[in-house]
């Protein structure tokens, strides 16, 4: 593979010097390098509002000592700020080790020397700039033809080309050729004094082909028809009451409202619900949660490319796993990265993930996902007398250390005797986590994921999550009236 | 870090190139920012990492007399790069659509106000050990409380100097620095064994006005009042916002249905409410970019228009004034610039921020606003926001107590909130005389009358 000349700075002489550096002086260093190209394409109402083009090269350098970290950013990739960076990660690790009460060894893991790139059926590099800005309009007048309803729409196309190379005191080198693309649209309407808005994405790891598939020429007309179905939508009433969640709501659930739960770092820093929970019941027997961001699942849900959440290695060099999470109603594992891994005394199972190669590597999750059950759908909606069907999601949020959750529903139809009827809007649900995993009353066979972007400690990355339909009994439903 | 180039010359080499490059005159504008910050954090009550960094680059906007505009951006700032980013910017504004409303890009200006305070030597030259002493108070707090079991938080510094180019000869260029520390502590109750969190943080431009005590102990004091929460009954009763619940309910949203974009693309619920009484007499903001030593000062804006001072709201009354743009925004409007053009970095166009936006305090102190409440809500905050195209709100009350007459009580568990943010402005009907500064928001304790409230007890 070849390596851009940014990166070849990082060479065999440079690797040398830096373990002469560390020698006596630091347990465990890792060097991330970064160098990326990208597009953004940004249109409002069939105008461009940004066309934007960036080249960046940054470099993280980290250095460990008994507990204590240090890190060292820089954006010039030349060997002498590296050494330069390299003393200082040094000395601020020395000064974190001073200073902290946790003390620990990095587990030492075998060198993993290897070469990773993402396939593209067409390279993004390749494509015209003005090919790509003839996809966001297209998908910008799908939109506002739709319907004399619509009021603004907003197409925003992301592409990037990531050149990565991370190197460690466990003579790994990992070279990676990741490119990535993310279509959005989001479309307002108005009636009657009323502002409605819908909005979709699809991601992946690939080439420009991700445009091309159904989803993604979908998508504006997704987001149309939805801004203009919520105009003639009820308000929700508030109340208990017996909730059936979509694949999409299903995921959130899974992610935001339990998931963050089980990321090591907040269990070490008692801020999570599930600690202490490992071979313990937390769900109903029926459940069965995993994350699994292994690459080629893209196929298993008709994609023609790698899934947005997914990767080969994490950003500390561990490869990607599937890890079972809730096997049975037990939870089973926490996700770790190298530090909650050596502190907890297992493996590393690769979710140590940072945003960019300038921030330190946190424990996120990939592809978190609900196994299927044995219902279909239509037998759901059947057998519930009265309840939501709740569909999408605008937004969640929750509070790891109690697991109380609320997420804002996209579409909520009412079920009353078995049959789907009308449409509510801005939907609220909330509850405590551990409850709700309890009161799951029926899983469906039909499985779907979606993706997106999720944000911890000022860091984002790209997650996917998903599973089938759920019905859960008793769950707290809010809206304005 | 110095790098060895000359920003001015850099300036002057990329102005020629596009001279060179573009078939037709065009506006131009070079935004290059240079920082470098210096981060602790604290993890489980101890320290656990210590960082330095540093990041400089440099963004192009061009744009044709059509007013169809290319972006590009790097960190690199060689000349082949250079040349790469001032042909890729020419060749994104050749594809990119005309825009009639765009009217120009900002003129040079004669003067810019004086503002102080917003440059801390300290900070500029300060070592990583420099910022142990707050490091040590925040984990000491915690340390010595029986019921706190763990922290997280830290300390951030930063130090950034700016310039700014463009074809019609505006050149400005500033320095600034700023600090922060933050206190997130869980504790547990030793009976129940239920846990529960806590959060503060500051900002300021000057080191020495942190307070790393305070903020340890506020988060504290928050964590236990939220401890051993309660399921209630629905209800219809007053609510008293703190200042981090005005922050969320009142500042944020307006903040953000002032902006001029979002005004003109028609996305906000103050639309067509300008010059129109819409809140009770309680109801004063203003956004005030020039306030000697505030962390939402500047001298110029992301464009290099000189800040100001503005009133929004006045007695309720959402002012003609009360709008927020940058030159694009301004230009279609046909109005002078407000100085509110916000650039995160130089890897972004222009939008629009408030700068200080402060709700002006009332002269009740919070013990009267609360002593007149039989049955009502303490509200801290929510992770929810409202919606600002409709101004509806509904969502779970993360942190909040029962007050019952007038005294705080059991702390909320699963209970939501609705209302439409205009009902809440019309019924507030007490602004305390305490406030509190979060970074470039200023806010009071605030009474809302009559507020929905969803609980989880049927």
């Amino acid at each position: 593979m070849d390596i851009v000349d940014d990166l070849k700075e990082i060479d065999d002489k440079l690797i040398k010097e830096l373990n002469s550096i560390a020698k006596d002086k630091t347990e465990f260093w890792d060097i991330r390098t970064g160098v990326s190209r990208g597009t953004t394409l940004d249109f409002t109402d069939s105008k461009s509002k940004e066309i934007s083009s960036h080249y960046i090269t940054e470099c993280g350098i980290r250095a460990f000592n008994n507990g204590g970290w240090g890190f060292c950013v820089l954006k010039d990739l030349n060997k002498k700020s590296i050494i330069k960076g390299f003393q200082k990660a040094v000395k601020l690790a020395r000064l974190s080790e001073s200073l902290c009460k946790n003390k620990f060894k990095i587990a030492p893991r075998d060198p993993l020397i290897q070469e990773f790139k993402t396939s593209s059926k067409r390279n993004l590099e390749e494509v015209d700039i003005e090919e790509k800005i003839n996809l966001v309009k297209y998908h910008e007048k799908i939109a506002s033809d739709y319907s004399s309803k619509i009021k603004n729409t907003h197409t925003l196309y992301i592409d990037g080309h990531v050149n990565n190379l991370l190197v460690n005191s466990f003579n790994s080198y990992v070279f990676q050729d990741l490119s990535f693309l993310r279509l959005f649209s989001k479309v307002y309407t108005q009636e009657n004094g009323s502002i409605q808005r819908s909005a979709n994405t699809i991601g992946g790891l690939g080439g420009f082909e991700i445009t091309k598939t159904e989803k993604a020429e979908n998508l504006s007309t997704k987001s149309a028809k939805e801004a203009v179905d919520l105009l003639r939508a009820k308000s929700p009433i508030g109340g208990k009451l017996t909730v059936i969640t979509d694949p999409k709501l299903t995921g959130t659930l899974i992610h935001e409202a339990f998931g963050h739960g089980v990321e090591a770092d907040l269990v070490l820093n008692n801020d999570s619900l599930l600690k202490g929970k490992i071979g313990k019941q937390v769900a109903s027997e029926k459940v069965n949660i995993i994350d699994n961001p292994t690459m080629g699942q893209g196929k298993k849900f008709n994609m023609p490319y790698e899934l947005f959440g997914c990767y080969f290695v994490d950003d500390e060099g561990i490869p990607s796993q599937k890890t079972t999470i809730i096997e049975k109603g037990i939870l089973k594992n926490y996700l770790h990265n190298l530090e909650t891994s050596s502190r907890m005394g297992t493996l590393s199972n690769g979710h140590g993930r940072a945003s960019s190669s300038s921030s330190r590597p946190q424990v996120r999750m990939g592809f978190t996902f609900l196994e299927p059950g044995d219902w279909n759908n239509e037998e759901i909606i059947e057998d519930t007398k009265n309840g939501i069907l709740c569909e999408d999601f605008q937004y969640g949020y929750t509070d790891p250390s109690t697991g109380n959750f609320q997420f804002k529903c996209k579409f909520s139809y009412k079920i009353e005797n078995g049959e789907k009827k009308e449409l509510m809007r801005d939907v609220s649900l909330s509850g405590m986590i551990l409850e709700v995993l309890n009161k799951i009353s029926a899983i469906g066979k039909q499985t779907s994921y979606s993706d997106g972007i999720c944000g911890k400690g000022g860091q984002s990355v790209r997650v996917c999550d998903g599973g089938p339909h759920i019905r859960i009994e008793d769950i707290t439903v809010g809206g304005l009236n | 870090m110095e790098n060895d180039y000359d920003i001015y010359n850099v300036a002057n080499h990329v102005f020629k190139l596009i001279d060179e490059g573009a078939n037709e005159l065009i506006r131009a504008e070079i935004f290059y920012e240079k920082n470098n910050y210096i981060n602790i954090d604290i993890e489980e009550n101890s320290v656990k990492n210590s960082e330095i960094g540093e990041d400089h680059g440099l963004g192009l906007r061009v744009i044709d007399k059509k007013g169809a505009l290319g972006f590009a951006f790097s960190n690199k700032i060689e000349k082949k790069t250079i040349e790469e980013i001032c042909k890729t910017a020419l060749k994104m504004m050749n594809v990119s659509t005309p825009d009639p409303d765009f009217y120009d890009l900002p003129n040079s200006y004669q003067k810019y106000p004086n503002v102080n305070g917003l440059f801390d030597k300290n900070l500029k030259e300060m070592q990583l050990e420099d910022s142990l002493g707050y490091i040590n108070t925040l984990i000491e707090v915690c340390e010595q409380d029986e019921l706190a079991i763990s922290q997280s938080g830290g300390f951030l510094s930063n130090y950034s100097k700016t310039y700014i180019f463009n074809s019609n000869g505006l050149e400005i260029t500033g320095k600034e620095t700023s600090c922060s520390i933050s206190s997130h502590i869980i504790v547990k109750d030793k009976v129940s064994n239920e846990t529960s969190f806590g959060y503060e943080w500051q900002s300021e431009r000057n080191l020495n006005h942190l307070n790393a005590f305070k903020i340890a102990n506020t988060a504290l004091e928050e964590a236990k009042r939220n401890l051993n929460r309660k399921k209630i009954s629905n209800m219809r009763c007053p609510i008293i916002l703190t200042p981090k619940g005005t922050l969320q309910l009142i500042l944020r949203p307006i903040a953000s249905a002032i902006n001029g974009e979002t005004f003109q693309y028609k996305r906000s619920f103050l639309v067509d409410k300008r010059n129109q009484v819409i809140g009770s007499e309680y109801l004063n903001i203003d956004d005030k970019g020039i306030v000697d030593g505030a962390v939402g000062s500047a001298i110029f804006d992301g464009e290099g228009v000189p800040c100001k001072n503005k009133k929004v709201f006045e007695s309720g009354e959402f002012l003609e004034t009360g709008l927020l743009h940058n030159s694009y925004t301004a230009g279609k409007e046909g109005v002078e610039s407000t100085g509110n053009a916000s650039r995160s970095s130089y890897s972004s166009i222009p939008s629009i921020s408030t700068t200080n936006f402060i709700m002006q305090n009332g002269e009740m102190s919070i013990e009267e606003i609360r002593e007149d409440v039989k049955e009502g809500i303490l509200f801290d905050y929510t992770g929810d926001s409202p919606n600002i195209s409709t101004g509806d709100f509904s969502g779970l009350i993360l942190h909040g107590n029962l007050i019952v007459n007038g005294e705080i009580k059991d702390p909320l568990n699963e209970t939501m909130v609705g209302i439409n943010l205009l009902d809440l402005f019309k019924n507030i009907d007490a602004v305390s005389r305490e406030f509190k500064i979060y970074g470039s928001l200023q806010a009071p304790y605030v009474r809302v009358k009559d507020v929905q409230i969803i609980g989880a007890v049927s």
